[in-house]
């Protein structure tokens, strides 16, 4: 069963020239998940085969050819009727990759700094060949350009806050400054609401969807704005307050320049991928990416599921990926464990336990918090032992120690989405001023 | 076994770390370098935290393990839909990112191996040209050596410059110079063990207007006198070496298919690692505080780690030179400016020379990972040591390269930075002992130093340790500027 029986595939996408059942609108990565077809690309250096790992838009394994545009992310890029997605970086399909040898023959890795250094023909030979074989996509069709020009001029415009991230702790954050009348603009880089109540894992404490658009009603009754499918790409000081640029997935693509007296970084966290023995095989993915795609467009990836990690979401990612008809693996720890199979999944081998069948891993390990806007305006991040990541430091009101800079939830390491929407909104009461 | 990957962009494995551990890489900025993690289409996201466990479980200390510097926009995006924002009404700032204030004492100081009490040559700045230097005094049989670099290996110009090696210059002498740079360039790899990806795919300089059309060929005339083989070509048959140019841009182009590009980083690595392996001590995040004078001579170098008597001091730090010069009282009248600079996601090979339009200071190439590598100087850029990054560049690289190469509005950028151009009035380097019979100067390349290092190290080690010397040291002896008027280098890029 690839797909919950309501949500039907509408329209077909082309994979490789072949069709792919689809619905309208959803990221391809969706369709090709639930057409048991995850294999995209070949790997950079290696030539492995790879697919979609975070469905988050933030990891680079999804990337296709789409319409005569290299690179552009599966999970971001959404279907419609005769959609040309080609496979990337491969000879003749990444299928069956010739190149794949590649692998095999540097089974215990490939050292580029010191390959084929000893003699000068061998070496020009080297750089000649890899140079070839280097890069992802083709240069684009020049026809298929136009559509990724935004249009201009691009105006400044004001508002009183920049909310970016529309999970709980944004949601929240906005809703309290456009309670205190202020504009202001929440953004968000997925097309959808709610950052990680998206995924609907019902956790304990955890606000519904409901708040979310409750939330961003209320921003918009305060004269602010709420843009979905919109990446910050960055914040630009300026003397004053800080330059934003967004860009709109669109079509038309657009790009705007947003400048703000508060900014609250309410980013959330990147998907990490376990770094285990071939954990970059396709059909290991992010279980959030998992769990929000089975709530939003029914896809159902495989028969059986390992889910890798501990704690209550690793819990409830489990629960939903079994309430979607999937049979389920529990691995808590993943250390020492090694994904079986090539071109897709077909098991895990698991210390103490032995082999563990399934057809796809859903890593619920915690995000790393994607402190990146905060970091340019020099917010200092610290280690956190127990997400084994880097954190943003905030006082209890999310102040991060710059002026006009806040953040709240997860970007700070905070990982439970009740505790995350109280700090958004104590953040925004600060930010009040 | 199978493969365990930190980094699925581009392939580098748990073990690859393990190795650049191994190696001496032990904080982030240099196992992102080692290893490439990191400078993917992902740009980080997803193996920062992986690699920062990896190496805090290898034994780093917590200090050293410190998330590499974050580079804007943090989304892929496409030049195409930069090119919509005007660049006019854009801020010329000192950038992004700020400085975070530094960590909290507490973890403890990295192992780092102590400094000798005396060195016969201290070289300040681990640069190109103070390794370079460094080598090339070692095999000469100078091995009591000491480079100190305030940073990690290739955190200044020298690791973050677009890898340009070229012969068009618009005199013998740096013609010569150049073309010795890319013969060394071309026998690098095997003679230093470890591959720095040169390779030959040209420089092509386009001219846009009939001034720049002269000044070409008149370059081209003496390029062919000095048996480079240079041309000048029509816009159409530019289009045969680069058939995605807009032909209506330009009148003319000029061509050197010997011309080349190179992966910077791995130089300084191989140099570094030769050296010391004849005896010269390269000591990074060892920042120089002040010198001892006595009489006509510098006794020591005063650093942030102890003095270290010395019989020679040669001052390569490049954009910083001007500052660490002035340490000893010494006036110089370089002027470092930004030069802001960005990499685009991985394409097939499709770019085979590096382009440079004359005028705009546009400029780029395609990597041997397969992305366009350029950058663009700015005319309003003030004097100053600042390196962060700014959106009116994007907008100004964006606009100037789809107008060039059109179909690059598709091709999205992953990462911008900046690095210092040492600049000097009269555009050439500052060479020779300045004030002190023993302080010598090696600086003011103006953002051809990278080109120019491999020669240049050859001729200075060359003079110092008994040979020849060479007539640039005259030449370009920092006095020059007070004897009289001086000939400007006008074929600077960027």
């Amino acid at each position: 069963m690839p797909r919950l029986p309501t949500f039907a595939p509408d329209c077909h996408i082309l994979l490789d020239g072949e069709p792919v059942p689809a619905r309208r609108g959803e990221p391809v990565a969706a369709a090709l998940l639930a057409a048991g077809k995850p294999l995209v690309s070949r790997s950079a250096k290696y030539h492995r085969p790879r697919g979609a790992f975070c469905l988050a838009g933030a990891c680079g394994t999804c990337l296709v050819r789409a319409d005569g545009l290299p690179n552009q992310r599966a999970c971001r890029t959404p279907c419609r009727d005769g959609l040309a997605i080609d496979t990337q970086n491969a000879v003749p399909g990444a299928r069956h990759d010739l190149l794949g040898v590649i692998d095999v023959v540097y089974a215990r890795g490939l050292d580029h700094h010191h390959l084929m250094t000893w003699s000068r023909l061998a070496n020009r030979a080297t750089v000649a060949i890899s140079r070839r074989l280097a890069g992802l996509g083709r240069l684009p069709d020049p026809a298929a350009v136009a559509a990724e020009r935004a249009a201009g001029p691009v105006d400044e415009e004001r508002f009183d806050a920049l909310v970016v991230g529309a999970g709980p702790a944004g949601l929240a954050a906005a809703e309290r400054l456009a309670e205190a009348g202020l504009r202001a603009l929440l953004v968000d880089h997925e097309p959808r609401l709610g950052g990680r109540l998206r995924c609907r894992l019902d956790l304990p404490g955890e606000p519904d969807l409901d708040f979310a658009a409750r939330a961003a009603a209320r921003v918009t009754a305060a004269g602010g704005e709420v843009l979905l499918g919109t990446a910050v790409l960055g914040l630009w000081r300026d003397g004053g307050s800080p330059l934003a640029a967004l860009h709109g997935d669109g079509p038309p693509p657009r790009l705007r320049l947003v400048r703000a007296a508060r900014l609250l970084i309410c980013t959330g966290g990147t998907p990490q991928p376990p770094a285990i023995a071939d954990g970059d095989r396709p059909g290991v993915y992010g279980g959030r990416g998992l769990a929000a795609g089975l709530a939003e467009h029914g896809v159902v990836p495989g028969s059986r599921a390992a889910v890798l990690g501990a704690g209550p979401e690793a819990d409830a990612v489990a629960a939903r990926l079994a309430s979607g008809g999937m049979e389920i693996e529990r691995v808590r720890d993943p250390g020492g464990v090694r994904v079986l199979g090539r071109g897709r999944v077909k098991g895990l081998a698991v210390p103490g336990t032995g082999r563990v069948r399934c057809d796809t891993v859903a890593v619920a390990t915690p995000p790393a918090p994607a402190a990146e806007l905060a970091r340019e305006l020099g917010a200092p991040v610290v280690w956190d032992p127990a997400l084994a990541a880097f954190a943003l430091e905030v006082s209890p009101d999310g102040e991060t120690g710059v002026p006009g800079l806040f953040a709240a939830g997860e970007v700070t390491g905070e990982m439970d989405g009740a505790v995350a929407a109280d700090a958004g909104r104590r953040a925004g009461e600060k930010a009040r001023g | 076994m199978g493969k365990a990957f930190v980094c699925t962009c581009d392939d580098v494995t748990v073990e690859e770390v393990r190795r650049a551990f191994e190696a001496g890489h032990r904080d982030l900025e240099s196992v992102k370098r080692f290893t490439g993690f990191g400078t993917g289409p992902c740009q980080g996201k997803s193996c920062l935290a992986l690699v920062a466990r990896e190496l805090l479980r290898l034994g780093a200390s917590p200090r050293e393990v410190m998330p590499f510097t974050v580079r804007p926009p943090i989304r892929p995006t496409p030049l195409g839909a930069l090119a919509a924002l005007d660049p006019a009404g854009l801020p010329l700032d000192d950038g992004v990112p700020l400085e975070p204030p530094p960590p909290a004492p507490g973890g403890p100081a990295p192992d780092r191996p102590p400094l000798p009490a005396r060195a016969d040559v201290v070289i300040v700045g681990g640069g190109i040209m103070g390794l370079s230097l460094a080598w090339e005094l070692a095999r000469r049989g100078t091995t009591d050596v000491l480079v100190l670099e305030q940073g990690y290996l290739n955190a200044g110009a020298s690791g973050r410059n677009g890898g340009g090696v070229r012969a068009q210059w618009t005199t013998p002498t740096m013609i010569r110079l150049a073309r010795r740079s890319l013969e060394l360039c071309d026998r690098f790899a095997v003679e230093m063990g470890i591959n720095v990806w040169f390779r030959r795919g040209g420089y092509l300089f386009l001219a846009p207007t009939r001034e720049q059309v002269a000044r070409i060929e008149r370059n081209a005339e003496l390029h062919v006198k000095e048996g480079l083989r240079t041309r000048i070509l029509s816009p159409a048959q530019a289009l045969d070496v680069v058939p995605e140019l807009d032909a209506s841009r330009f009148l003319a182009a000029s061509h050197n298919p010997d011309d080349g590009v190179v992966f910077p980083w791995p130089f300084l690595w191989g140099y570094a690692s030769r050296a010391e392996e004849l005896g010269v001590k390269v000591r990074t995040f060892t920042k120089v505080t002040g010198f001892e004078t006595r009489g006509q001579e510098v006794a020591a170098v005063l650093t942030d780690r102890g003095r270290v008597a010395c019989g020679l001091v040669v001052n390569a730090c490049g954009a910083w030179s001007k500052e660490v010069a002035a340490l000893a009282g010494v006036a110089m009248p370089n002027r470092p400016t930004r030069h802001e600079i960005l990499v685009t996601e991985p394409l097939k090979p499709w770019l085979g020379p590096l382009v440079s339009v004359l005028g705009n200071g546009l400029y780029f190439s395609q990597s041997q990972r397969g992305e366009i590598v350029g950058g663009m100087g700015d005319p309003a850029e003030p004097e100053g040591l600042v390196q962060g990054s700014t959106l009116r560049f994007l907008a100004r690289f964006a606009r100037a390269a789809t107008d060039c190469v059109p179909v690059l509005a598709g091709v999205k950028v992953v990462r911008q930075w900046a690095g210092c151009y040492d600049v000097t009035p009269d555009n050439n380097p500052i060479l020779g002992p300045a004030r002190y019979a023993n302080f010598h100067q090696l600086h003011g390349f103006v953002g051809h130093g990278f080109m120019m290092a491999p020669a240049m190290a050859e001729l200075y080690a060359a003079w110092l340790s008994g040979g020849p010397k060479h007539e640039l040291f005259d030449a370009f002896a920092v006095d020059r500027f007070s004897r009289g008027p001086v000939q400007k280098e006008d074929f600077i890029i960027g």
